[in-house]
């Protein structure tokens, strides 16, 4: 009887001690062969395409950054005269920008998070000072130079993204984001009707794991002012897994150098712009300055796991200037569309001389 | 003593069939099912109370470059990184909360080698919703797995 206890109770026991070494071992005997054809007990089809492909930096969910421009010159210059005949800047000011920066924050949460949609929602808030250096420009308020050495710039918005897989290869991929940018401060913003909408539509076939593109039109503020502009969207990983390029073509473009699934380095640029509403120059009778910011960024990223899902990432370039030109807008908060072929006159022609900057942050990365 | 034995027996009979029935409302997770994407299936089944996942099939058995059987080299833990995926258990020890749902489990990621909190929804007796998510559920990203049938040859 004794016997057939112990018995009894070792049998009972066979699967704890099962549990444990099976739950920390990974390999059994088994012919995984019967599983060749197991198809959908229901019959639907159940394969959409991912969002992503193999290897790409990760996206973020939250993101905390710092940005900094080396010293660089600035020129703006005036040009003339304006519709009502005044002139809004006799004085073709300089100065030398010992450091342009300040904080990055973005935050991208999703909403709904399906194989068959997804939807993220965000925010964002860019704060740019600007520290000067041998400054010459008007002693009044029409100083723009003096301006944003005030209250510098600031950028805060919501954006959304929107995926939608048609099928096993196929997706469409929507964009849309709404900034405030301007010389306002934080406990006196500016009103919405500053807003500036931005927004794009791709359609694209994701073939295989390694390959994603998209072709679409945007309507962007890229540039420093809105425009409408085609887009491409080429995301590919090397058969290697060690290279690749992430491209959304004219906005930035990377080629990606994987050196584990923890670290990678991305080169090439990004087209980075704001217009921003400068209230408190006086343009003409109900008019305001609208500065077009847009840079062309030509850099190395670094980016690196830290622990867990907090991943760190160290970026260094030349900064060249795109657009630092400023338009006579209405004060109601109207934009217009001036394109690549309009004939509308900008108020200030800006020059700003190249300058060398860097980005540091830190950021919480999506599964 | 014969008192002791019998008790003994009875609670060796009692656990053995514990360990060795599977028929609670839980189980119905156990079974073959395929994520959206269509690159693996994952064997569910049931060891002690507990319920885990290890990957049967792959789409794309063998890694391109080396053409040998994919191991788990992205896995953070080097010692694992020779570890085949094929029978990996990339889902772990989730526990049966009731209302169709599995909770209290992980889900891994070979394509990154990153270990996900994990909840499991049962939408009909065919469909799983699971969702990965950092910290909380918000931070995630949900996807829908099908239930899978063996054909026998």
């Amino acid at each position: 009887m004794k016997n057939f206890t112990l018995l009894f109770f070792l049998l009972g026991c066979i699967p704890l001690f099962a549990q444990t070494d099976s739950v920390n071992t990974t390999q059994e005997d088994e012919d995984f062969s019967i599983y060749e054809n197991a198809t959908s007990a229901d019959g639907k089809n159940i394969t959409f395409c991912s969002p992503k492909i193999f290897d790409l930096s990760p996206s973020r969910f939250v993101s905390v950054a710092w940005d900094h421009q080396m010293p660089y010159n600035m020129k703006l210059s005036s040009l003339g005269k304006y519709d009502d005949g005044t002139t809004i800047n006799n004085y073709n000011e300089t100065a030398k920008a010992n450091s342009t920066g300040g904080l990055r924050l973005f935050a991208n949460i999703p909403v709904i998070s399906s194989n068959t949609f997804l939807w993220q929602l965000g925010g964002n808030f860019w704060k740019t000072n600007y520290n000067f250096a041998d400054v010459k420009s008007p002693a009044n308020d029409s100083s723009l130079i003096q301006n944003i050495a005030k209250n510098g710039l600031t950028t805060m918005g919501l954006h959304s993204t929107i995926f939608k897989p048609l099928n096993e290869k196929q997706f469409l991929l929507a964009q849309f984001a709404a900034d405030l940018s301007g010389n306002y401060t934080l406990d006196n913003p500016q009103g919405i009707r500053f807003l500036r909408y931005s927004a794009s539509v791709l359609w694209g076939k994701r073939p295989n794991d390694r390959k994603q593109w998209a072709v679409g039109l945007s309507r962007t503020y890229r540039t420093g002012e809105l425009n409408y502009v085609p887009i491409l969207l080429f995301n590919w990983t090397a058969p290697s897994r060690k290279w690749g390029t992430e491209i959304l073509f004219p906005a930035r473009a990377h080629i990606r150098k994987n050196f584990s699934a923890r670290s990678l380095i991305l080169g090439g640029y990004e087209l980075d712009g704001q217009s921003y509403r400068i209230s408190g120059i006086t343009t003409a009778a109900g008019k305001e300055l609208e500065l077009r910011r847009g840079e062309l960024r030509f850099r190395m990223e670094y980016q690196r796991q830290i622990l867990g899902f907090i991943w760190g990432s160290i970026q260094a370039g030349y900064r060249y200037d795109f657009s630092y030109h400023a338009d006579n807008t209405e004060k109601n908060g109207r934009d217009f569309f001036r394109g690549f072929f309009g004939t509308q006159q900008y108020a200030m022609i800006n020059e700003l001389s190249g300058a060398l900057y860097f980005n540091v942050g830190i950021h919480l990365v999506s599964p | 003593m014969k008192f002791t034995s019998k008790l003994f027996s009875l609670l060796a009979l009692v656990m053995l069939c514990f360990a060795f029935t599977s028929n609670d409302e839980g189980d119905r997770l156990i079974g073959v099912w395929q994520p959206s994407n269509g690159k693996a299936k994952v064997k569910i089944e049931k060891i002690g109370t507990k319920y885990y996942g290890k990957i049967v099939w792959l789409k794309e058995p063998n890694d391109p470059t080396t053409q040998k059987p994919k191991v788990d080299k992205n896995n953070p833990d080097e010692s694992m990184r020779n570890v085949p995926l094929k029978g990996y258990r990339m889902l772990k020890d989730f526990v049966y909360a009731g209302k169709d749902q599995w909770n209290e489990g992980t889900i891994y990621d070979p394509e990154n080698g990153s270990t996900y909190s994990c909840e499991i929804n049962m939408k009909d007796k065919n469909t799983l919703e699971i969702r990965g998510y950092i910290g909380v559920k918000a931070l995630g990203r949900t996807d829908v797995w099908k239930r899978l049938e063996i054909k026998a040859n």
